[in-house]
């Protein structure tokens, strides 16, 4: 494919200066351009270097950017935060990467109508803090909130930690400013909170992964803020025991919590020892951390005690309690670690985003145990308990050859992703396919499904420009 | 065994704003939560009542009556009663004034074996408290403890020192400020939450038979914050930018000077 394509020359980067000044564009200076060949996927496999990097500051110029590229057949990839955990905004074939950096911009805060309209380069969690004072929120909470954009969790309409009770990303999104791939400008939706006016595109470009679309301005809904929350950590002797509270939460307590996160041993184990915290998991296979917000602590406590009785009825041996910011945070802490901690163990790894109906949690595992047991390798699982999505990760063994590992993970993912559909799950519940995952996209979509897919990406990019190489395999 | 921690109730770090003019720390609004380094005097007062039961721990604090709600979160951890000293004959006191009232009351209300405090507060950041209480109670002190071994009448600990560890003993009582050291302070239980919902917490005020006016608050502080302000950070950052071999020379000459100007090379 990359035959297909033309190289960035100089006068091409003349015209990129052109349009979005000579300080906001990279070429020919392999340092600065290496920070844009990677995300969060550690495996070099999927990494690639960009010919051009230019950060625009407008709509106008990212569609001046996407004609030129058109019209000289030069891919462009789409890149936020670099946060993202499926190589979806790596330059597969090079070209020009359009770094989102500097839209950050918070364009307005209406509290008439309860929206906020941002560029895509905020900061997740930034929108929050300002947001904070006027007792308001945007419900999203990606993992990485405190590093991620906006604009790639609208990309991936990404998930998280609260979306058992909160939803995803999409939930929120109510107007979108998009640069089509062939340079047009898209003004879709509004501060309206209904809207079957034509095709609902907000929800096809969320999630799209930069390859319909970039965009340029959000308008995301908000909610109150909650006045307070608690979280509870219980710890069960079983993984069955601990995900069979899960909908007795909801049914028997009749509460939605903010959050219910699993964790097994192993994963606790290496967030405690990465973080030199101590928890008392010596006795525990697996905890459940769960979250309640409400109006006031008062409510708040009510809802835990509830909560924590059902847990304690139902086989957790210990339940503690965070309801202050500084242990919740520092509960939540071993939680949002476990990822960079088993990356500090070792760089081979394959961090995964599967998603089963949440009742099959218990027979998955054992069958993740069985698969742990056929290739001799660990693979530790946590994620959001509350949805059904499991970050399985599987790890090289300390005496597996990096060879052996590169020999043996296809066939290992492939199994993994098989028994997950088997459940009727799937490959990504949060992550996106990107280029990680896209020679396994035929495990969870009949070609049927994907030949719709790959008919929409033709009508809105047919010279295959934006973001190529990626979803499909 | 009869062991007695000091707490102390502080604003939560990231949101502390701070009244210029009266050069107070402004609490309306700020959560506040049990001074995060006095978490490890809890957490060591819990592990010696494990260790040598019988034994129980009486919380001492003084404090708005707000800070009830620190007391209570650490009978949740395990600790079994708990002493709120309040009132605004207390409100201003300096380290000296508060270790003084805390001195009384500790006298007053039982002979403790062990006292326990944190290194410092995160707020005041003097650790004077500590190690003042136990002059006033003329009792021996050792600060910095990163382990304690107890037996019969005397207790062991090791200090951490600039230099390395210190080893000492001393007899009971005996007043010890914990270090981070310790370990890693236990989570509240849900069980120890309830349980601390209902426990009473004696309350103590202004009392003529304890302290003479004039001791305790403002009155009996002598020392005052002049200023309170938030410092700035300055940073002049200078980027050399050289365009060719002459330029990138002079640029390292300035570099090797700036360098050898602040650092013996």
């Amino acid at each position: 494919m990359t035959g297909r394509y033309n190289r960035v020359t100089v006068e091409t980067v003349r015209l990129l200066e052109e349009i979005s000044g000579r300080s906001n564009v990279i070429f020919d200076d392999r340092e600065k351009l290496e920070a844009y060949s990677h995300d969060e996927v550690a495996e070099k496999a999927y990494h690639a270097m960009p010919e051009v990097v230019v950060k625009p500051k407008s709509a106008e110029e990212i569609a001046k950017i996407m004609k030129l590229a058109n019209e000289r057949l030069i891919p462009v990839t789409p890149r936020g935060a670099g946060s993202g955990l499926s190589g979806g905004a790596i330059p597969q074939y090079g070209g020009i990467v359009v770094s989102l950096e500097k839209m950050n911009r918070i364009l307005d805060i209406d509290l008439e109508n309860l929206m906020v309209t941002v560029e895509p380069g905020v900061v997740t969690n930034h929108i929050n803090e300002v947001l904070k004072d006027k007792g308001l929120m945007f419900a999203g909470y990606p993992m990485s909130l405190e590093t991620c954009f906006i604009g790639g969790n609208v990309a991936e309409n990404a998930g998280g930690g609260k979306a058992i009770k909160y939803g995803v990303t999409s939930r929120y999104i109510t107007g979108l400013e998009v640069v089509s791939p062939t340079g047009e400008i898209l003004r879709l939706g509004g501060k309206v909170r209904k809207d079957v006016t034509g095709y609902d595109l907000i929800h096809l470009f969320t999630g799209s992964e930069g390859t319909l679309g970039i965009f340029t301005k959000i308008t995301l809904s908000l909610l109150p803020l909650p006045g307070a929350r608690a979280v509870l950590l219980c710890l069960f002797k079983s993984t069955r025991e601990a995900i069979a509270v899960v909908p007795k939460l909801l049914r028997v307590g009749r509460i939605i919590p903010t959050s219910i996160e699993y964790m097994d041993r192993l994963s606790v184990v290496t967030s405690c020892e990465y973080l030199n915290e101590e928890l008392p998991y010596r006795e525990s296979e697996a905890m459940l951390l769960i979250e309640i917000d409400g109006k006031n602590i008062e409510e708040v406590e009510r809802d835990y005690e509830t909560l924590g009785d059902i847990c304690t009825r139902n086989g957790a041996f210990e339940v503690y309690v965070a309801d202050n910011r500084t242990t919740i945070d520092r509960v939540w802490n071993v939680r949002k670690n476990i990822a960079e901690a088993f990356k500090v163990k070792t760089a081979h790894q394959s961090l995964e985003d599967i998603v089963i109906p949440t009742a099959s949690i218990p027979d998955f595992m054992e069958k993740l145990e069985g698969l742990q047991k056929k290739y001799k390798l660990p693979i530790p699982c946590y994620g959001h308990a509350g949805d059904g999505n499991l970050h399985a990760t599987p790890l090289k063994p300390d005496d597996w050859s990096p060879e052996k590992w590169e020999k043996n993970i296809d066939a290992i993912l492939t199994e993994l992703y098989r028994i997950t559909a088997g459940f009727g799950g799937k490959i990504s519940g949060e992550h996106g396919i990107g280029n990680k995952r896209k020679k396994y996209i035929g495990i969870n979509l009949e070609p049927s499904v994907i030949s719709v897919m790959k008919s929409i990406k033709k009508a809105l990019d047919p010279n295959e420009i934006l973001n190529p190489g990626k979803i499909f395999p | 065994m009869k062991l007695a921690v000091l707490i102390k109730h502080v604003p939560e770090t990231d949101n502390l704003k701070i009244d210029e003019k009266k050069g107070t720390v402004v609490r309306k609004g700020v959560e506040s939560i049990i001074n995060p380094l006095d978490l490890y005097a809890i957490e060591e007062a819990l592990r010696i009542k494990e260790k040598h039961p019988p034994a129980s721990i009486t919380l001492v604090s003084m404090g708005p009556p707000d800070a009830e709600k620190s007391l209570r979160e650490a009978i949740a951890m395990g600790c079994d009663s708990a002493i709120l000293i309040t009132g605004r004959e207390f409100s201003g006191s300096d380290t000296y004034a508060t270790s003084l009232v805390l001195s009384r009351v500790l006298k007053k209300t039982g002979n403790y074996d062990i006292i326990l405090c944190g290194e410092r507060a995160t707020d005041g950041d003097t650790s004077q408290v500590g190690p003042a209480v136990a002059s006033f109670l003329d009792l021996p002190v050792l600060t910095y403890v990163s382990r304690v071994e107890l037996s019969d009448n005397e207790v062991e600990v090791d200090r951490i020192v600039e230099e390395g560890i210190e080893t000492y003993s001393a007899s009971l009582p005996v007043l010890l400020t914990i270090s981070k050291a310790i370990g890693v302070p236990r989570l509240p239980t849900l069980k120890g939450k309830k349980r601390a919902k209902s426990a009473s917490i004696k309350y103590v005020h202004f009392d003529k038979s304890l302290f003479s006016p004039g001791e305790t608050g403002l009155e009996g502080s002598p020392t005052m914050v002049v200023k309170l302000f938030r410092p700035v950070v300055k940073r002049k950052s200078v980027i050399l930018k050289p365009r060719n071999e002459k330029e990138i020379d002079e640029s390292i000459e300035r570099l090797i000077d700036f360098i050898s100007e602040r650092v013996e090379l």
